[in-house]
């Protein structure tokens, strides 16, 4: 998809098509597998929270309160990869 | 050095084809094809360099961006004259087992080397250049990484560019 494609999906607040950008970035080029490494993601967050670890709040908050929302966006896109990475399940070899 | 060509035909204008089918609304068209240029002395005689979209940089150099939605508008120069061993590859969106084996068959490095020490190659500039293809958007690329990375192939003496997409 072209970023103008994108970005007009983002005026028209077309959903459809921006959720299958996302999926697609995520899934190397598959829709469904995307969507799989979504999940795959916020479960490998969760399964670190349940236990209820210390964490460094004043990281957190001074992050969110700091950071520009790109420069956050763009952590969100690594925090995506880092989880999926930490699950021990990488597809992200090319080969899809 | 190097001169037009009358060549102007696309060299695989089905590539576009199987990537708008795979990314809808790629809109992805080459209607402004540069013409190919020729050499104008023996290659035998000629400083060559090589432009790579592979994402293969020294190590300890910062990673390319492969998570970034729209893309990294950034290069890294090689050194000509490094080894393997001290190149790392980073790469999500192709595929890079081979690589992992033995760069070369992405970034043909060693090759290159040969290839200038029996003097095929009349030289081989002091830096390789390398990018990530995953690119968004065309405008910026052409605009900013293009543009950089063909200041500084000239400003590295090249005279022919072996380019190679990964």
């Amino acid at each position: 998809m072209s970023l103008q494609y994108l970005k007009q999906a983002v005026v028209e607040n077309d959903t459809e098509k921006l959720i299958k950008y996302v999926r697609l970035h995520l899934g190397d080029g598959n829709d469904a597998l995307g969507k799989q490494e979504i999940d795959k993601a916020w479960i490998e967050a969760l399964k670190l929270m349940l236990d209820v670890p210390p964490t460094d709040m004043e990281f957190i908050f001074t992050a969110l309160n700091n950071q520009t929302p790109a420069t956050l966006a763009h952590l969100f896109f690594h925090l995506h990869f880092y989880f999926v990475k930490r699950s021990g399940e990488w597809i992200h070899d090319g080969t899809l | 050095m190097t001169a037009p060509s009358d060549e102007t035909k696309q060299l695989r204008p089905a590539l576009w084809e199987t990537v708008n089918e795979r990314y809808p609304g790629s809109l992805i068209t080459m209607n402004n094809t540069i013409p190919l240029a020729r050499l104008v002395k023996p290659l035998s005689a000629t400083r060559l360099t090589f432009v790579s979209s592979a994402g293969v940089q020294p190590k300890g150099s910062r990673p390319f961006d492969v998570v970034h939605p729209v893309g990294d508008f950034t290069f890294r120069q090689v050194s000509s004259a490094a080894k393997v061993a001290d190149l790392e590859i980073h790469q999500i969106k192709y595929p890079t087992t081979g690589a992992l084996k033995d760069l070369n068959v992405i970034f043909p490095i060693d090759r290159l080397q040969e290839l200038e020490a029996e003097g095929v190659v009349g030289g081989l500039t002091p830096s390789f250049f390398s990018f990530i293809g995953y690119q968004m958007d065309p405008e910026r690329f052409e605009a900013t990484l293009a543009e950089e990375i063909a200041d500084a192939v000239v400003a590295d003496g090249a005279e022919a560019a072996l380019l190679c997409p990964a």
